[in-house]
C-alpha cells in the first residue's frame, strides 16, 4: 500500500520544481502510477509510506508531442497507447505501435507513460528497445540557483541498470527526442509467461529500410532488452546486414551475432535460442513490412506470421 | 495532513469529497461512494475487475491515486443502466449466458463497453484483444465474446433487439435448453454485493498480522503497544479463543490463529480492528512476536522420513491420511503380463485464483448470535466447528453465506470466520476483513502437489492385468480437505478399467509448506493424470491405438468399481467414441503412423494466440491499395 500525507498534482515544470525541492528527500515523483503502486505491494516493498507524492502527468510539457521532419518530441508523460492511435506518431516511430499493442493492455496503457518506463529502467521494460532503435535522446531538466537547467542524452547512457538511471535527485526527465523513421518496416517480438499483460523475459525492436531495388537493406535498426541489465543496439548486426545483400542466409547468420551477448542472471539457455528465433523472425518481419519480398520458406511462413 | 478535494461528476451526477490523499480511485469510488459495482480482484493492475471510465478513457481504478480524478467526469458498471433498464451489452450478457460467480463481470461489462465505444465494429479477434486486460476464472470467456457480439449486432441493426429477448425454455425443460440465469441481471448491473461489499454502520475493519516463519515456536506476543494507540478497538490473538480450538474439514488441526507455534508462512498470529483501515495495517507493525525457528521440511518424501521435523503431535509420522485399496492379487497379475510399465509422475500446486478475495462480515445480533456473513462453500459446517470454538451453544452461531465470487474448492476452509467472530465477540462491534490478492495467495489451500509412481502390467492385446500406484502429496501445514482428497485420488485412481489386480495407496503428508486443499476434481486429476499418460506410453509399446487400448479395458454397464460400487450404466465407450470423432482422430499407434498427419489443426482446433488484430486491420486496406 502507498501511503502519503500529501498528494500534489502539479501544473506546470516551475511548480514541480518548487514542490521538489519543498519537500525534497521526502517526496516521489508519479506519472501514470502504474510502476509505483503495484510495487508498493506485498511480496514488493510492501506499504510504503512517503510523505509526499508530486504527479507530474498533467504538466503540458511532459504531454506534449510533436513530428517535424526527422525528429519526435514524446513529451516524458505522453501514455503508452497513444503510440496506436495517434497516426502521426504511428509513421515517424512505426515500431512503436507494435512494441504498444504488446505492453500491458489498453487500460494501463492509457495511464502508463514512456517517460515512467524509462526511468523505472526495468532490464524487460518494452520501451526502451524501441526508443533505442529510433535513436532517442532523453532530455532532463532541473531547476537550479532558480534558473530550469536541462541537459541531453542518449538513451542507452541514461541506462546505467535495473532501476538504476542518470536522473539526479533534482531532475525531472522532461522529454524524448527521437529520430522519425517513416517508411522503415518496423518489428517488434517479446515473450513472457503468457501474452496478455505479462512482463517480458526478452523483447526485441528492429527497423529496416530497403533500397529502391527492395533486394539490399539500406539501413537497419535493432535493439534488445531482457538479456542483460540494460537494454543494448546491436550495431555489429546492423552493420553486418547493411553490408551485404539482403538474403535468407545472411539474415540467418545475422541471426547468430547476438546469441552470446545473454548474460542475464537467469535461464541463459532459453534466452539465447529465444535471441535467435527472435532476430531472424524479427528481421524477416521487418522486411516485409518494408516491402520486401518474403524470405521465409512456405512451410515456415505460417508458423512465423 | 491535507485531504484532497476532489470534484467530480459521477454517472452523471456532481459530487465534492474530501478524501484521505492516499487513497485510489477504487477506493474513493467504493469506501467514500459506495459503488461497490467496481471490485477490487488484486489492486495489481493484473485482473480488470476495477474498470472504469474516467473521461470516456477506460483505467484500472486500483492503479488510480484518487487525486487524479479531480476535475474528471466518471463512469462505473452502475452508470451503464439507465433508469434502471440494462444496456443492451448487459441485456446481452445475460442472454449469452456470460456470467457465472459474476465478480469478474461488472469489468468485463466496462471492458466490452469501451470496446464497441471504440469500435462498433469489432470482430472477435479485435474484441478478445481489447477485453485482454480482464480476466474471468469461470466462464471460459466464449460466452462473452458470444456476448459481445451480440450487443454489437443489435447495435448495429445487423441482428434484431427481440434477439436480446427473453425467450422462455420451453415449457418446464431445462436438460439440453438454455436457460436463463436468474442472478445474472444483478451481476451485470453490478449491484449484487459480495461480502467484501457490505458494511454496517460502526463497522471495524479488520487486519492480519502473518507468520514471517515456515516452522517457529512463538516464544512471545505483545500486543500492547498495538493495544495502546488511536483508534485500535480491538487485538485478538489465540489467547482469545473461548472454547476449543481448532478446525478443518477433516481433521481439526489448525487453530483460527497460530498457537504456541506456526508452521507455514503466512499463517495467521494476530488481528487488529479498527474504523480506519490505514490505522489497522500501522498496528500489525506494532505487535512484537518472539519465534524461536525450528526445522522445517518443505518436501512430502523427507517429512516422511524418520527424524524429519513433526508439525502436529498428533501425527508424529507426518501423515495426515493413508488411504490404501486392494483388490485381487498384483503380484499374481504382474507374472501373468506380457509388459510392465514403470513410471514416475508429478503435479504441482496450484492456486485456485477466484477473483473473489476472501472476505467477511462478522457481528453480535442484538440477541447474542455470533453471526458471519462470508462466501463460505461450506456454511453448515463451519457453523458446528465454530460453535465448538466460542464456546456457544449452536443457536448463537450463524454463517450467512454471500455470493462466492468464485470457490472452486478453495473456500471449503474455515480460514478466517473464526477470526472475524472472536473480533466481533470481542469488540461488539460489526468487523470486516477484505484479504489482499497476496493474503488469498499466500494463506489459503492450494491444490495438492503429487508424486505419483505407477506400474502397470499388461498382455500383448492390451489388457491391463495389475496396476499398482503409489501417490505422495503435499499436505502442507494443516489438514484441510486432505483426507477426502486422498479419498478420492485412491477410489478413482486406476481410472475406469476393469482390472483384477490393483493396489493403491495414497498419501497425504503435513509439510511447512501451504497447506493443500479442495480444488475442482478433489484428488482425481493428479491419479487420472498419472493414469492415462501410463496408458498413451502403454498403447504405443505395445502398437496399439490408444483409444483400442481404453476400449479393450473399460469398464461397461454393470461394472463393479475399483471399490465395488456397483455401476447399473457405463457411458465410456460411448465418451471415447463422441472423444474420437471429435478429434477426427487417425486409427493408429501415435508414434507409428509416420512423419504426416492427417488430424491435426483444421476445424475444431484454433492456432495459438496472438495480438495486434487492429494493426492488421489497419494494414489490410494498405494492402488492397498495393493490389
Ligand atoms: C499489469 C501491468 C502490466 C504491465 N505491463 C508492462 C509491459 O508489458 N511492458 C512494460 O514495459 N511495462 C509494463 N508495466 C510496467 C509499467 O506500466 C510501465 O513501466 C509504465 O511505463 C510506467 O509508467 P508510469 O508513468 O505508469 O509509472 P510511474 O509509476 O508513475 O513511475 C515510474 C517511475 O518513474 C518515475 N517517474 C515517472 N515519470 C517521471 C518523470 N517525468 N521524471 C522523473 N521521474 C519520473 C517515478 O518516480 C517512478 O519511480 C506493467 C505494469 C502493470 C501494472
Ligand atoms: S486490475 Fe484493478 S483490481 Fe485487479
Ligand atoms: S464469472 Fe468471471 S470470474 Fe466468475
Amino acid at each position: 500500500m502507498l501511503i502519503c500525507d500529501e498528494y500534489l498534482t502539479l501544473a506546470s515544470l516551475d511548480e514541480a520544481f518548487d514542490a521538489m525541492a519543498r519537500h525534497r528527500g521526502r517526496c516521489r515523483i508519479i506519472a501514470g502510477a502504474t510502476d509505483t503502486l503495484p510495487w508498493a505491494r506485498e511480496g514488493r516493498a510492501g506499504d510504503v509510506e512517503v510523505p509526499v507524492l508530486i504527479d507530474v502527468a498533467r504538466i503540458p510539457e511532459l504531454n506534449a508531442r510533436r513530428v517535424d521532419g526527422t525528429r519526435v518530441r514524446l513529451g516524458a508523460a505522453v501514455p503508452i497507447q497513444r503510440f496506436l492511435d495517434d497516426p502521426a506518431l504511428a509513421k515517424a516511430l512505426p515500431v512503436m505501435p507494435q512494441c504498444a499493442i504488446w505492453f500491458a493492455d489498453d487500460q494501463i496503457r492509457e495511464s502508463a507513460t514512456i517517460g515512467g518506463n524509462v526511468i523505472n529502467a526495468s532490464p524487460a521494460a518494452d520501451g526502451t528497445p524501441p526508443l533505442i532503435a529510433h535513436g532517442a535522446r532523453v532530455e532532463l531538466a532541473a531547476k537550479r540557483n532558480g534558473r530550469i537547467v536541462r541537459r541531453e542524452m542518449a538513451v542507452e547512457d541514461f541506462l546505467q541498470g535495473p532501476g538504476k538511471t542518470a536522473l539526479e535527485s533534482d531532475e525531472l526527465l522532461v522529454g524524448l527526442d527521437c529520430e522519425a523513421l517513416p517508411g522503415y518496416g518496423a518489428s517488434f517480438e517479446k515473450v513472457g509467461h503468457r501474452r496478455s499483460l505479462v512482463i517480458s523475459v526478452v523483447c526485441l525492436a528492429a527497423l529496416v529500410k530497403l533500397d529502391a531495388t527492395k533486394q539490399k537493406i539500406e539501413d537497419a535498426r535493432l535493439a534488445i532488452g531482457g538479456i542483460g541489465p540494460v537494454p543494448q543496439r546491436l550495431t555489429e548486426v546492423e552493420s553486418f546486414l547493411r553490408a551485404g545483400p539482403l538474403t535468407a542466409e545472411r539474415l540467418e547468420q545475422a541471426a547468430e551475432m547476438p546469441v552470446a551477448l545473454v548474460a542475464s542472471r537467469s535461464r541463459q539457455e532459453y534466452r539465447r535460442e529465444v535471441v535467435r528465433g527472435f532476430v531472424l523472425r524479427a528481421l524477416m518481419t521487418a522486411v516485409r513490412n518494408a516491402g520486401g519480398a518474403s524470405l521465409l520458406a512456405p512451410e515456415l511462413e505460417a508458423a512465423y506470421a | 495532513m491535507p485531504d484532497l478535494r476532489i470534484e467530480a461528476t459521477i454517472n452523471g451526477r456532481k459530487i465534492a469529497r474530501n478524501a484521505k490523499p492516499h487513497l485510489r480511485l477504487l477506493d474513493f469510488l467504493r469506501d467514500d461512494l459506495g459503488h461497490t459495482g467496481t471490485k477490487e480482484g488484486c489492486g495489481a493492475g493484473e485482473c480488470g475487475t476495477c474498470s472504469v471510465f474516467v473521461d470516456g478513457v477506460l483505467l484500472k481504478s486500483c492503479l488510480v491515486p484518487a487525486a487524479k480524478a479531480q476535475g474528471t467526469r466518471i463512469e462505473t458498471v452502475e452508470g451503464l443502466a439507465k433508469a434502471g433498464e440494462l444496456s443492451v451489452l448487459q441485456q446481452a450478457f445475460h442472454k449469452a449466458g456470460a456470467s457465472q460467480c459474476g465478480y469478474c463481470i461488472p469489468g468485463m461489462v466496462m471492458a466490452a463497453t469501451a470496446a464497441l465505444r471504440a469500435n462498433p465494429f469489432a470482430d472477435r479477434e479485435e474484441i478478445k484483444e481489447r477485453l485482454g486486460g480482464n480476466i474471468c476464472r469461470c466462464t471460459g470467456y466464449q460466452k462473452i465474446f458470444d456476448a459481445v457480439e451480440l450487443a454489437r449486432d443489435v447495435q448495429n441493426g445487423r441482428r434484431p433487439a427481440s434477439a436480446l429477448a427473453e425467450e422462455d425454455a420451453a415449457d418446464g425443460a431445462f436438460i439440453g435448453v438454455n436457460v436463463r440465469r436468474l442472478d445474472a441481471p444483478s451481476k451485470v448491473s453490478g449491484a449484487l454485493k459480495y461480502a467484501g461489499d457490505m458494511v454496517m454502520p460502526h463497522m471495524l475493519h479488520m487486519a492480519v498480522l502473518r507468520s514471517p516463519h515456515a516452522h517457529a515456536r512463538i516464544v512471545s506476543i505483545d500486543t500492547s503497544e498495538a493495544e495502546a494507540m488511536d483508534g485500535v478497538e480491538g487485538v485478538i490473538t489465540a489467547a482469545d479463543v473461548p472454547g476449543v480450538d481448532g478446525f478443518g474439514v477433516f481433521v481439526h488441526d489448525q487453530p483460527i490463529m497460530a498457537r504456541g507455534k506456526v508452521r507455514y508462512v503466512g499463517e495467521q498470529v494476530a488481528a487488529v480492528a479498527s474504523e480506519d483501515p490505514l490505522i489497522a495495517r500501522r498496528a500489525l507493525s506494532k505487535i512484537k512476536v518472539v519465534y524461536e525457528p525450528l526445522p522445517a521440511v518443505f518436501d512430502a518424501h523427507e517429512a516422511m522420513k524418520a527424524g524429519a521435523a513433526v508439525l502436529h503431535d498428533y501425527a508424529p509420522d507426518n501423515i495426515v491420511k493413508h488411504i490404501p485399496i486392494r483388490v485381487g492379487d498384483v503380484a499374481k497379475g504382474f507374472a501373468e503380463s506380457d509388459l510392465i510399465v514403470e513410471e514416475t509422475y508429478s503435479t504441482q500446486q496450484v492456486e485456485h485464483a477466484y477473483l473473489e478475495p476472501e472476505a467477511g462480515l462478522a457481528y453480535v445480533d442484538a440477541d447474542g448470535v455470533v453471526t458471519i456473513l462470508s462466501p463460505s462453500q461450506n456454511i453448515t459446517h463451519h457453523r458446528h466447528m465454530l460453535s465448538r470454538i466460542i464456546a456457544q451453544p449452536i443457536n448463537k452461531v450463524r454463517f450467512i453465506m454471500s455470493p462466492v465470487g468464485g470457490g472452486f474448492g478453495g473456500k471449503e476452509d474455515m480460514v478466517y470466520q473464526g477470526m472475524l467472530a472472536l473480533m466481533a465477540m470481542k469488540t461488539r462491534r460489526p468487523v470486516r476483513v477484505v484479504f489482499t490478492r497476496e493474503e488469498s495467495i499466500i494463506t489459503t489451500a492450494k491444490r495438492h502437489p503429487s508424486h505419483t509412481t505407477y506400474k502397470m502390467g499388461l498382455t500383448r492385446d492390451g489388457r491391463i492385468k495389475a496396476v499398482e500406484i503409489k501417490m505422495i502429496s503435499d499436505g502442507g501445514a494443516y489438514g484441510m480437505s486432505t483426507e477426502g482428497v486422498m479419498r478420492k485420488a485412491a477410489i478413482l485412481a486406476a481410472g475406469p478399467y476393469a482390472i483384477p489386480n490393483v493396489k493403491v495407496d495414497t498419501y497425504g503428508i503435513y509439510t511447512n509448506n501451504t497447506p493443500s486443499g479442495a480444488f475442482r476434481s478433489f484428488g482425481a486429476l493428479q491419479t487420472q493424470f498419472a493414469t492415462e499418460t501410463h496408458l498413451d506410453i502403454c498403447a504405443e509399446k505395445l502398437g496399439l491405438d490408444p483409444f483400442e487400448i481404453r476400449r479393450v479395458n473399460a469398464m461397461r454397464d454393470g461394472a463393479s468399481t475399483h471399490t465395488k460400487q456397483a455401476l447399473k450404466s457405463v457411458s465410456l465407450t460411448r465418451a471415447l467414441d463422441a472423444a474420437e470423432k471429435a478429434a477426427r482422430w487417425e486409427p493408429g499407434v501415435p508414434n507409428m503412423r509416420g512423419a504426416t498427419r492427417g488430424d491435426l489443426n483444421g476445424e475444431g482446433t484454433r492456432p495459438s494466440c496472438t495480438l495486434g488484430a487492429r494493426l492488421a486491420a489497419a494494414a489490410s486496406p494498405k494492402t488492397s491499395e498495393v493490389a
